[in-house]
């Protein structure tokens, strides 16, 4: 037990040494982007792994968070620090809203309707070209320059510098969601999930619950989606693309829903994992669709974080029995 | 004074089928009410429309003299009358106290989990709070179910034939829980088959038959009743029982 925070803090010590050790573009880059996807898969385990709903929607959020960004910036000229918190705000509203119709269905229905509710999304930001300039994108996104108490105005458009802000945001992320799952609330997040008609009877709102973990889950891809366009500097329509939310969803299935640590480990692997095998890039969606459909049917609790579990010293492992 | 709980003409049709036609019941504090009738008579359906589960088609639902019929199950829950299912059900990957829990979570208890244990020790399952719910035998698995609902700190307790499937001895502590829990003033809702535990511990009984009330009164007087017999005509075993 008291080797945890130990680990958890030499894990952090790690991260922040990547920069120093990693001086290659391309892996910097790959750094970065598992970091955005860390924060869009953390929200996506709250709606699928902790009260389990299936949602299709999740990259359908982050999209639109990247776009309300985009934006804000292009026509607003706001810089990333008042859009990712906007786009944050106004993509949990939107959140909220299309919950209120669709979580009071459940199974085929919800999973459905997020699918529908993601194409729509995509069909407006093809076709409202005075606002979103259609297939062309919004191109021409800056990283704003960070203002430190005490330090001054830090450049951070360089990799090795924006790195710093994801990991950070990241972190923030992680402490909200386990902080989130392990109060009151994340209890009856998994008492809906375990068995929805009894924790009703019993006096709890399953329909309040899934919301506030659709709502939390959709803002956190929104502040990701919002990251990622300032930090590639580019949105087009392709971030709807259905291979997005797959991507998303083996992240966190074959992470270890309902863990956190699991999707967030998973987030990291499949970014590199498909960039390393780059060669079979025609192949690469088909193989982990099968391996997402496998790995549902066979391993419920997923790879990653069952293997983590075995290798960790088993008096660690207990702290963590209550997430899985 | 009214009812603490009462039930006014509950009619329920299901397309064709009327499941309930014109149910009237009551109970107060301190009182086990035990609703009988032979299979598919309508009982559970009298559970679901009292815990909102389902919608009345009509009559209504008083509880503490308000109409309770429109909430939402989980809004019912919370002002006091909980439920038990026909059909086991727990929460089968938890450890117990995290399950039991879940009522006292509901009503924003300061302190969940001490109520889970405390709920855990009525049923007499406190020994073995650590195993998951999936890990207790049957007979435990309807008392977990009993302990999930005391957390709910109900006035009015559902039980749907918590005693079914048991043995002897384990139907004994169904009936042994029952008592003390009235003790404790709480009003009871029996759903029952086992005829011994019925008339051991009612205080009142009514026999419900093709959604029809066709007897309510004292078990003495509901064993003589000439329509419950003849009701139960067609299943001799629980004729048997009625009449014994
Ligand atoms: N959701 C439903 N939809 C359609 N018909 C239903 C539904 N629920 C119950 N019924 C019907 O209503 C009637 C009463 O059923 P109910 O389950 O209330 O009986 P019961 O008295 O609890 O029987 P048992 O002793 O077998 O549990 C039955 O004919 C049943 O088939
Ligand atoms: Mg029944």
């Amino acid at each position: 037990m008291r080797g945890l925070p130990v680990a958890a803090a030499l894990i952090v010590v790690a991260l922040c040494a990547v920069p120093l050790v990693v001086h290659d573009e391309y892996f910097l880059h790959l750094f970065i982007v598992s970091g955005v996807f860390v924060i869009a898969v953390l929200g996506l385990d709250l709606i699928v792994g902790y009260v389990g709903q299936l949602s299709l929607a999740h990259a359908a959020f982050f999209a639109m968070g990247a776009y309300t960004s985009a934006l804000l910036f292009v026509r607003l000229k706001w810089s990333m620090w008042a859009g990712l918190p906007a786009a944050a705000l106004l993509v949990g509203l939107i959140a909220l809203v299309l919950g209120s119709v669709i979580l009071r269905t459940r199974g085929h229905r919800f999973i459905i309707i997020t699918v529908v509710f993601a194409e729509l999304m995509k069909l407006v930001a093809t076709n409202w070209v005075d606002m979103t300039r259609g297939f062309m994108g919004l191109p021409g996104l800056a990283v704003p320059p960070l203002w430190i108490p005490g330090i001054g105005t830090i450049d951070i458009t360089a990799k090795s510098h924006f790195y710093y802000v994801v990991l950070f945001a990241a972190i923030v992320a992680f402490l909200l969601c386990r902080a989130l799952v392990r109060s009151s609330v994340g209890h009856k997040f998994v008492l809906v999930r375990e068995n929805e008609p009894l924790a009703e009877s019993l006096g709890i709102s399953a329909f309040r619950y899934s919301m506030i973990a659709f709502v939390v889950g959709a803002a956190l891809a929104a502040a990701a989606g919002s990251l990622y366009a300032h930090y590639v500097g580019f949105v087009s329509p392709d971030l709807f693309n259905f291979s997005y939310v797959t991507i998303m969803l083996i992240m966190v299935i074959l992470g270890g829903k309902g863990t956190l640590v699991g999707p967030a480990l998973g987030a990291v692997i499949f970014t590199f994992l498909p960039e390393l095998l780059r060669e079979a890039s025609h192949w690469r969606m088909i193989v982990f669709a099968t391996i997402l459909i496998v790995a549902t049917l066979f391993m419920p609790k997923g790879i990653i974080f069952p293997l983590i579990t075995h290798l960790v010293p088993r008096n660690w492992r207990l702290r963590n029995a209550r997430a899985a | 004074m009214p009812a603490l709980l009462e039930g006014r003409g509950i009619a329920v049709r299901f397309g064709g089928v009327a499941a309930l036609k014109g149910v009237d019941l009551s109970v107060d504090p301190g009182e086990v009410l035990s609703v009988i009738g032979p299979n598919g008579a309508g009982k559970t359906t009298l559970f679901n429309v009292i815990t909102g589960r389902v919608r009345p088609t009509q009559g209504s639902v008083l509880y503490r003299a308000q109409p309770i019929d429109k909430l939402a199950p989980f809004r019912i829950a919370q002002l006091g009358v909980v439920r038990t299912f026909q059909k086991t059900e727990v929460f089968g990957a938890l450890p117990l106290v995290e399950g039991v829990a879940a009522g006292a979570l509901a009503r924003n208890d300061p302190d969940p989990a001490e109520r889970a244990r405390e709920a855990l020790a009525t049923v007499g399952l406190y020994g073995k709070a650590h195993l998951t719910a999936a890990q207790l035998s049957y007979g435990d698995q309807r008392l977990l179910e009993i302990a999930q609902a005391l957390a709910a700190d109900p006035k009015v307790l559902l039980l749907d034939e918590p005693a079914s499937g048991m043995n002897h001895q384990e139907s004994r502590r169904i009936v042994d829980l029952i008592v003390q829990l009235r003790a404790r003033g709480l009003a009871v809702i029996l759903v029952e088959h086992n005829m011994h535990v019925v008339m051991t511990i009612s205080d009142r009984v009514i026999v419900i038959n093709y959604g029809e009330k066709i007897a309510d009164g004292k078990p003495d007087h509901v064993r003589n009743d000439a329509r419950v017999i003849e009701a139960y005509l067609g299943a001799p075993q629980a004729a048997h029982a009625v009449a014994r």
